[in-house]
């Protein structure tokens, strides 16, 4: 499976935007900032850190000429999943992303804590997809 | 606690009872039945059969294939599931994932619908793990047992510290954890209840 099999069913092909790529990127270093600040509730640390990783994820595939379709569902899975396509991490990685997706649909609609370790690992994992796609968006563009 | 489903049920029954008790919206086929508990489908077929003519599974015939269904107007379903629930199935695939992490886990549980017996067949698998292991290698190890169960597994990890803070604030999420059903996976709710409780011997 390649990104161009899902053209019209959850990606459309772009032009890469570099400014836009930028604005993204610096987002992302501006939420990971703030996910950090510890007297903040775990909640809002988690769902910063996570908006983080949606922003790189964005940023890693509009760098490869695609965006998500906004007419269907399931925006952020395809992000995730497209990480395996693009900046090229492992699928164990991808799979703990995941589950921080499902984390933080599960706490939004219920009101569920979020946990420290759920927090840390959301952290952890923006921080590395930042330094993934800082070297990679050097090497490849 | 797969003694105790070993002891009430023969090896057959106990696999097909657990697979089929606990998706009880979902239809197999037979080879399906077979691959998931890893069973000969010869010995399985009679098995089948058996428990079809005593009303605990259906039969139904789909072109022409041959589905096995938990029957859930048998008096007994209620009962066989919630003692599916508590041994072979759910309990027992779940301990297995978290068995490499075992020494790093106080106490594991199944809570919410799956473990109240109100789940349907688009509810999580909830669980409760509290302990020092990490987040990313709790999601890796359960995540094989996903495919296995049929249903998407979402872990609460917590600390020992950490839960017991929790448990002293009595938050509304803890308390509707505490006030259902658990299915516990591993160790004891109990030994990690009183922070002044000794916590480094449980399990």
């Amino acid at each position: 499976m390649t990104l161009d099999n899902l053209i019209g069913k959850s990606l459309e092909p772009i032009e890469p935007d570099s400014a836009a790529i930028q604005r993204l990127l610096e987002a992302a270093q501006r939420n990971l900032k703030d996910a950090e600040l510890t007297g903040l509730s775990n909640e809002t640390r988690f769902d910063t850190a996570y908006k983080a990783i949606m922003q790189l994820a964005n940023a890693s595939l509009q760098a490869s000429g695609f965006r998500t379709l906004t007419s269907k569902p399931g925006h952020h899975q395809t992000l995730i999943q497209s990480l395996v396509k693009t900046v090229g991490i492992e699928t164990e990685r991808m799979i703990v992303l995941d589950a921080l997706r499902k984390q933080r649909n599960i706490t939004d609609y219920s009101g569920d804590l979020v946990e420290d370790a759920a927090v840390t690992e959301c952290l952890l994992q923006a921080r590395y997809l930042l330094a993934t796609i800082t070297t990679w968006l050097g090497s490849e563009k | 606690m797969s003694a105790l489903a070993s002891l009430l049920f023969k090896e057959y029954r106990r696999q097909v009872l657990g697979l089929l008790l606990l998706q009880p919206e979902q239809a197999f086929h037979m080879r399906e039945i077979a691959r998931l508990t890893h069973t000969q489908p010869g010995t399985l077929h009679k098995e089948l059969a058996k428990l079809a003519e005593a009303g605990i599974l259906k039969k139904t015939l789909q072109g022409n294939q041959t589905y096995y269904q938990a029957d859930a107007n048998c008096i007994l379903f209620d009962e066989l599931s919630s003692i599916m629930r508590k041994t072979s199935g759910l309990a027992d695939v779940l301990r297995q994932a978290l068995q490499p992490l075992a020494n790093k886990l106080q106490f594991a549980t199944v809570y919410g619908s799956v473990a109240s017996g109100k789940a349907t067949s688009a509810s999580d698998i909830d669980v409760l793990l509290v302990g020092n292991a990490g987040y990313a290698e709790v999601v890796a190890a359960l995540y094989p047992a996903q495919q296995e169960l049929g249903r998407e597994i979402n872990p609460k990890l917590y600390s020992v510290n950490e839960w017991q803070d929790a448990l002293s604030a009595q938050s509304g999420f803890i308390k509707q954890i505490l006030a259902n059903p658990m299915l516990p996976i591993l160790g004891d709710a109990d030994d990690i209840r009183q922070p002044d409780r000794e916590v480094a011997g449980a399990h």
